[in-house]
């Protein structure tokens, strides 16, 4: 049988989004991501004077994106792009430059003090090979983000996209990003 | 809250870094322009070509510095990434400080390069195998330099440029504006080393030839800097909105009081101030030693606040956190 190709992405309901950070913490728990650095986190928007009040909670991360700025601008080739899609940093290689955080057009990475070198969400690539899905995704009690291969016809963000509007956030980047919001 | 990748220590590696570009590029030139057969500026290209080396050296070892993990920046020359600015502008770098190295060792006089090599233990041979003299090849080893000077110029511009997730940056007229601040910082600053050399007073048609020199770079600076605002302000909106930095925003005063006015456009009236008499009326070039030594120390002031405004600001404007600025 011919290996199928894997295109991993997120697709994120942000109205179903309660502000609870649950997936903040739960990443940080998973990754050991140090006191003051995030993977990810929760947008807020705020339209209004109270009591005509409105608040939209966004979450957001990398965004694995198809052409990511960050692999392109990379003097070392630390930062780089498996096959299926997922964006990482080889540790040993990453000279600590931050190039790769300035070109980022999400501000998706922080520089790790202790090793003085960029880190950044893995999609938990490493739980992904196992099988599982990303710790976020896991812990969200309201289901907000749904993980998935896109190239798999009967996933569950395949049928989102088919019958759900959306949108990626600043597209004219060109970095190809692979959040999708549904609207 | 944003916080800054890039702080001060890149801001004054990309202002030594051009400024070695500009005094290798104005030394080279000296050393091409004659009259009568005899070279015209011999001083200021000997000048320039034992200083251009040191500012780039000194810059390097800074962003070296710099690095999360400093030891590991051989890997830098494990691998050549055309993609990415930084990984070409390691090596234009590298081989342009080593050219400029051997340039200015062409220039060494005789009994300093004695003095030098006498310092060596006599029993390291090969290192006394490099006490040759280099006088001869001055002129190809500055051709050989040119292109390397006008590339450092210009890739310091290219690394901001190339980012297209800061629209302040990301338009290819950042490119020239860095070259040409470069290309003025080297001409001002040979101008101010030759007034302050003690030993040997500088000499009017020096002062005249640097001071033309660094007119015409400033003004192709103006000249790619009215663009940019021009340019920017009937931009995208994501575009107009980070020129808002300089227009109205946190970083406006630095912009147009300290660095085009103070760094730029001041030192500009003074070199034209000097300059015109002689251009215009044909009067005898005079040259202040005074007015020389304010103009060039501008001229330096202006070229590292370019700099400072652009690693800082451009680091702000960013396209999903500018709407939330105001
Ligand atoms: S979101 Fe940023 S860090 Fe993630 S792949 Fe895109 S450019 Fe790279
Ligand atoms: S900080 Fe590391 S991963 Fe980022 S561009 Fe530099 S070497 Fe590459």
């Amino acid at each position: 049988m011919a290996i199928k190709k894997k295109r991993y992405a997120l697709v994120i309901d942000s109205r179903k989004c309660i502000n609870c950070k649950a997936c903040a913490v739960a990443c940080k728990a998973e990754n050991e991501v140090p006191v003051g650095n995030f993977r990810n986190w929760i947008n807020e928007d705020r339209q209004g004077e109270y009591p005509k009040l409105r608040i939209d909670f966004e979450p957001e991360q990398c965004h694995h994106c198809e052409h990511p700025s960050c692999v392109r601008v990379c003097p070392t080739g630390a930062s780089w792009q498996r096959k299926d899609g997922i964006v990482l940093v080889n540790d040993d290689e990453c000279i600590g430059c931050r190039y790769c955080m300035i070109a980022c057009p999400y501000d998706a990475r922080y520089f790790h003090e202790a090793s003085g070198t960029v880190h950044k969400c893995t999609l938990c690539s490493h739980r992904i090979d196992k099988g599982t899905i990303p710790a976020c995704v896991e812990t969200c009690p309201s289901k907000v983000r749904v993980f998935g291969d896109l190239e798999d016809p009967a996933s569950r963000v395949h049928e989102l996209l088919a019958t759900r509007r959306y949108r990626v956030k600043e597209p004219q980047t060109g970095n190809g990003p692979q959040l999708y919001y549904l609207l | 809250m944003h916080e800054f990748n890039w702080g001060l220590l890149i801001v004054v590696y990309l202002f030594l870094g051009g400024l070695s570009a500009g005094l290798f590029f104005a030394a080279g030139l000296a050393n091409y322009l004659e009259v009568d057969g005899q070279p015209a500026y011999p001083r200021i290209a000997r000048m320039g070509a034992l200083l251009a080396p040191w500012p780039v050296a000194i810059g390097s070892a800074l962003l070296i510095l710099d690095l999360g993990n400093w030891y590991r920046f051989y890997k830098l020359f494990m691998h050549f990434r055309w993609e990415s600015p930084m990984s070409i502008g390691s090596w234009l770098l590298t081989l342009f400080t080593l050219i400029a190295f051997v340039y200015g060792f062409a220039w060494l006089p005789e009994d300093w390069r004695q003095k030098l090599f006498s310092k060596v233990p006599p029993t390291w041979k090969q290192v006394h195998r490099l006490n040759v003299d280099l006088s001869g090849h001055r002129k190809t080893l500055a051709m050989i330099g040119f292109p390397f000077a006008i590339g450092v110029g210009i890739y310091t511009g290219v690394l901001l440029g190339a980012v297209s997730a800061r629209p302040f940056w990301n338009t290819n007229l950042v490119a020239q504006m860095f070259l040409f601040s470069a290309l003025s910082s080297g001409a001002a600053a040979l101008l101010l080393a030759m007034v302050l050399d003690p030993k040997n007073p500088i000499e009017t048609h020096e002062t005249k030839f640097l001071i033309t020199l660094d007119i015409v770079f400033i003004v192709l600076e103006l000249f790619i800097i009215l663009p940019y605002l021009i340019h920017g302000t009937l931009s995208v909106l994501a575009v107009k909105q980070a020129l808002w930095l300089i227009l109205g925003g946190p970083y406006t005063v630095v912009f147009w009081v300290f660095f085009l006015g103070l760094g730029l456009l001041t030192p500009l009236g003074i070199e034209v101030y000097e300059l015109a008499p002689s251009l215009l009326k044909g009067h005898a070039f005079h040259g202040s030693r005074n007015l020389a030594l304010a103009a060039s120390g501008l001229v330096l002031f202006g070229g590292f606040l370019l700099r400072y405004l652009f690693v800082y600001a451009g680091q702000v404007s960013s396209f999903h956190k500018m709407g939330m600025l105001h």
